[in-house]
């Protein structure tokens, strides 16, 4: 049984007489430890699958299971719990120190101050985001603030992490940093569902999809790419 | 004669000389050790050393002897020189550089490639033409083009932040070039699948309300 799983899944938003089939019978499946990335063009619906796969929003037609339980009648269990949902989007909250952001959803959670703290700091460190602790959410470049968001829901250890747009804004030398801390969480064995509005963001993937007029193919991977490493060891070729 | 007018008619000597020289080199090998040459001038061993190292997986030799043929093609097009007073010793092992004829070329040829690239992409899409009266099993074939894309973009190697390595890092800044240029000529297939989709979904729309 794979971690989640969509069947036949169909969703329709409606814009006053208009009706748009945003996903059309989709079937896709992701396993622990694997890393998958949805990429579609702009307004193909890549938002709306991330939503529908973590449990925010439920599907019309079809069904989502997350380890063989199914997420319409069950969502809110899941969600921050054995799912954590990761966007970038600090809403009107951009004053909060990074920290605190961190730390926020640990206290709701009962998690007492001093631990929050530290597993705070452990995320962050995790993420790549230490030094960032002490700033403002909204004097973080875009590449830091996708580390500080995944460190906030990583904080949690959830089973799964959906990401949506993780490299957008990102700058290309940067991205690969992101793909390989995603990478990263799947060999820890988190399943990883991220999405791209960009085909460089498929790389190093385990399996990759492609959400086009409400329909998702995809392909899975033999072998996962290399991540080149910054110090070549002794007698190592050039980029292997 | 100035030296400025010298070296244009130097340039316009050359470009000459190669437009008579009718038979532009065509083995991909021999242009690849002339680029680790322009890189670094090297003897024959080495090269073959450096040439498995840099074209892994891309180009092979078919033995080292294959080095020295190239290297007997390079110069006597004059693209490649013996380095003087490197034939010494027992075991001579002379060194070669290039030439300014080498240099000049070889950008040339590099130019020149997109053209067989792009050659390559449109006879893709003609060859996919034959399928134009069937446009589902056009389809049939994009779908199958758009998941060998997937897979190959997917295998690109991850090649970690700028900001992170050490700054002579030449083998991350390779690696990087080649994974980006791979990433931008997958991507615009992709996307190239996604447009030529639509219009073949439309044509079989069309079809079929005709029937």
């Amino acid at each position: 049984m794979s971690l989640l799983e969509l069947r036949d899944v169909v969703k329709r938003y409606r814009d006053g007489r208009s009706e748009r089939v945003v996903l059309r019978g989709v079937s896709m499946a992701l396993e622990a430890g694997e890393l998958g990335v949805v990429w579609g063009p702009r307004g193909a619906g890549r938002s709306t699958l991330l939503r529908v796969a973590a449990g925010l929003e439920a599907p019309e037609q079809g069904i989502v299971l997350f380890a063989g339980v199914d997420l319409a009648a069950n969502g809110e269990e899941v969600l921050g719990d054995g799912i954590g949902y990761c966007h970038r989007s600090h809403g009107s909250g951009g004053w909060q120190l990074v920290l605190d952001q961190v730390m926020v959803s640990l206290l709701a959670r009962g998690v007492a101050p001093d631990a929050a703290r530290s597993s705070a700091h452990a995320a962050l460190e995790r993420t790549g985001a230490a030094e960032c602790a002490g700033l403002r959410l909204n004097a973080l470049r875009a590449g830091e603030a996708i580390r500080v968001a995944l460190a906030r829901v990583l904080a949690l250890e959830p089973r799964m992490l959906v990401v949506d747009e993780p490299t957008a804004g990102v700058e290309a030398a940067e991205r690969d940093g992101i793909l390989s801390l995603l990478r990263s969480f799947a060999d820890d064995g988190v399943a990883v569902l991220a999405s791209t509005g960009e085909p460089a963001g498929l790389s190093g993937t385990a399996r990759s999809w492609v959400l086009g007029e409400g329909e998702l193919r995809g392909a899975p991977v033999s072998e996962l790419a290399p991540v080149v490493p910054l110090r070549r060891a002794a007698g190592q070729r050039p980029g292997a | 004669m100035h030296g400025a007018a010298a070296l244009l008619y130097a340039i316009c000597a050359m470009g000459a000389e190669r437009d008579a020289h009718a038979a532009r080199m065509q083995s991909p090998v021999n242009w690849a050790l002339l680029g680790l040459v322009i890189d670094r001038p090297s003897y024959a061993y080495e090269l073959a050393r450096r040439f498995e190292r840099t074209y892994d997986g891309v180009l092979s030799l078919s033995s080292v002897s294959h080095v020295y043929t190239a290297l007997t093609t390079l110069k006597e097009r004059a693209l490649i020189e013996e380095i003087p007073g490197t034939r010494t010793g027992r075991q001579p092992k002379p060194r070669y550089r290039a030439t300014a004829k080498g240099l000049l070329e070889y950008g040339d040829w590099l130019v020149d490639e997109i053209r067989e690239d792009r050659r390559r992409q449109r006879l893709f899409v003609l060859q996919l033409s034959s399928f134009l009266r069937d446009p589902e099993a056009a389809i049939g074939m994009l779908d199958r083009y758009e998941q060998a894309c997937l897979q190959e973009v997917a295998r690109i190697p991850l090649v970690p932040a700028r900001d992170c390595a050490p700054p002579d890092a030449s083998h991350v800044l390779l690696a990087r070039l080649t994974a980006e240029e791979s990433r931008l000529a997958l991507g615009a297939r992709l996307q190239w699948v996604q447009f030529a989709r639509g219009e073949l979904r439309a044509r079989a729309d069309a079809q079929a309300l005709r029937r």
